[in-house]
């Protein structure tokens, strides 16, 4: 009974529409003839030699019809019949928003993400000008005539500032102690990065140019600000298909991770128990952050932003001298700038840009840059173990991929599952906390050369 | 037809070029960060006294890595737990009461009591 009535509105609402439509050409129609008949008639009044002054007083009779016409032409519903695109995308966008409320998928990211996609697919609305970011720049000429509240916030986006910003925040809630305290771990981050490079060559063969296939391999990272920001430089127009890939595959880490770390192990290295991990003094931690923010950058100037604004929040975190200034970069700054991060990368997800094959092709490509930077994580853990005195529980290697803190969960997990008495999760923290440093760094390379 | 337009020696240089300096970047940082451990791996550092033999007092610093293996942190962990929970046998004579910020109640209030004179209206 209750999908009669549903089919029943749905029906009601595609003939309102459609009616709407048949009464806007009927009145096009009859609007054009009014046209005629007033030019005639202009033409007559001005045979008559009225005085300009005098003709100039006497206001248009309002034409009723036409308004109401106008009006109806305006109307969303009437634009949904021009162009069936906008439904399907706000079909999208409701499915986001379930995935984010109810499924909980990175809700935090996804819901702005969902809602901004909704504000700019609704027909009419004009909440955001793709027009004036056309062509990979920004079209100041017309910024100001034209800019909306999404445009404004969206340079934040297309300025490179909101991912550094975020990179403040992620710096102040990171504690870079395991990695510190096992140096090794970065090997296991920088394996993880081969999701990356092995995704660039898909691409490439899938038929993107090399900006393109960049931009979708650091989906491999799993680092949404890192995916946004190499993004933002390299394939604007794919901005919003790869943030909600990067950030949709994130959330599903504990399903798409599993599997491959169980495949490549065999149960006797995943019952393998790490050494308790070395203490690391105070001043180890405050030094670490400026160390790395001068050698990176001094190798890498392209990853400098990205790398620098990370280890600027981390000294903060560590040096334990401006408390007020990390409490506020790890919540009020990250939270206002995750909002208008999220909502400007989802309205950048116009139907135009992203009903094309390209996103299927950005979405089965996304799946494998993690699943790649899983299996490169986990196989160079076993090759080190070849070598090493003291065994790594290869597991942790799936940690590299960065997806903080989800992926040395996933590591811990499914430890357990082999050896409930394992706790892997702090040996997992280091090549988590290396991958987010390698991924800045392969996508400062990327831009380097693809720039 | 794709697959032929593309460059492909571009792509794997981009890729080898690009994969092997995310590992050069790294394992420069291993190495810098080792070294860095070394220098400054917290140590306790503890005097030994003996007496030598010309009665004069040698002293010789013993330096100790302040790392503790896990299962020791547990053991010490447990004991203290076992030794704490035999021996809190008296009272902490802690007065817990706390005391109500807000005085008021009506209950206790001498508006509604019994003992108020009866008013002629």
């Amino acid at each position: 009974m209750k999908h009669t009535f549903k089919i029943l509105f749905l029906a009601l609402v595609a003939l309102i529409a459609g009616g709407m439509r048949v009464l806007a050409q009927d009145a096009d129609a009859v609007s054009d003839n009014a046209v005629q008949v007033a030019v005639a008639a202009t033409a007559d009044a001005t045979a008559d030699a009225v005085p300009a002054a005098e003709a100039e007083e006497v206001e248009a009779d309002i034409n009723v019809g036409g308004a109401f016409v106008d009006f109806f032409k305006s109307m969303g519903f009437y634009l949904f019949t021009e162009d069936w695109r906008y439904v399907i995308m706000l079909c999208i966008s409701f499915l986001l928003l379930y995935l984010a409320i109810v499924k909980q998928f990175e809700p935090l990211l996804l819901l702005p993400i969902a809602f901004g996609m909704l504000l700019s697919n609704l027909p009419g609305a004009g909440m955001f000008n793709e027009e004036l970011f056309a062509g990979g720049k920004i079209h100041w000429d017309i910024f100001v005539e034209r800019g909306g509240m999404l445009d404004y916030l969206y340079l934040g986006v297309k300025l490179g500032i909101y991912p550094c910003l975020i990179f403040v925040g992620v710096g102040a809630m990171t504690d870079f102690g395991p990695l510190i305290a096992n140096p090794k771990s970065l090997l296991l981050g920088a394996a993880a990065q081969l999701g990356i490079f092995m995704t660039f060559i898909g691409a490439r063969a899938l038929g993107f140019t090399g900006a393109e296939a960049a931009s979708i391999g650091i989906i491999g990272g799993a680092d949404g600000p890192t995916a946004i920001y190499l993004t933002s430089k390299l394939a604007p127009h794919l901005l919003g298909s790869i943030a909600i890939a990067a950030y949709s595959y994130m959330a599903l880490v504990p399903v798409i991770q599993p599997p491959i770390m169980r495949l490549l192990t065999t149960k006797k290295e995943r019952m393998i128990e790490m050494k308790q991990l070395r203490t690391v003094s105070k001043k180890e931690k405050i030094i670490f952050p400026i160390m790395v923010s001068v050698i990176v950058s001094l190798f890498l100037p392209s990853a400098a932003s990205l790398i620098c604004c990370l280890m600027l929040g981390n000294l903060m975190r560590e040096c334990g001298v401006v408390e007020r200034l990390s409490k506020t970069v790890q919540n009020e700054l990250m939270n206002i700038v995750v909002i208008f991060l999220g909502i400007t990368v989802g309205a950048t997800a116009t139907a135009e840009s992203f009903l094309t094959f390209k996103t299927l092709g950005i979405l089965v490509l996304g799946v494998l840059a993690f699943s790649f930077g899983t299996a490169g994580g986990v196989l160079l853990a076993k090759l080190m173990n070849l070598f090493m005195k003291q065994k790594i529980n290869p597991l942790i290697g799936s940690a590299g991929v960065s997806a903080v803190p989800m992926a040395a969960r996933v590591s811990q997990i499914v430890g357990q599952e082999a050896n409930p008495s394992n706790f892997l999760l702090m040996h997992a923290m280091g090549p988590n906390v290396a991958g987010v440093i390698g991924s800045a760094v392969a996508a400062g390379i990327l831009l380097s050369m693809l720039g | 037809m794709s697959l032929l337009a593309v460059n492909w020696g571009n792509v794997m240089v981009i890729t080898g070029l690009g994969f092997g300096i995310v590992f050069v970047v790294l394992i420069i940082l291993i190495f810098i960060m080792d070294l860095f451990g070394k220098v400054m791996a917290p140590k306790v550092s503890v005097k030994k006294t003996t007496s030598g033999k010309d009665s004069k007092e040698q002293t010789t610093e013993i330096e100790y890595d302040v790392h503790i293996p896990a299962l020791d942190s547990a053991a010490i962990a447990a004991a203290l737990h076992l030794y704490y929970d035999d021996v809190h046998d008296e009272e902490s004579r802690v007065i817990t009461i706390k005391r109500v910020e807000k005085r008021y109640s009506p209950w206790s209030s001498k508006i509604y009591g019994l003992n108020n004179n009866l008013t002629r209206r």
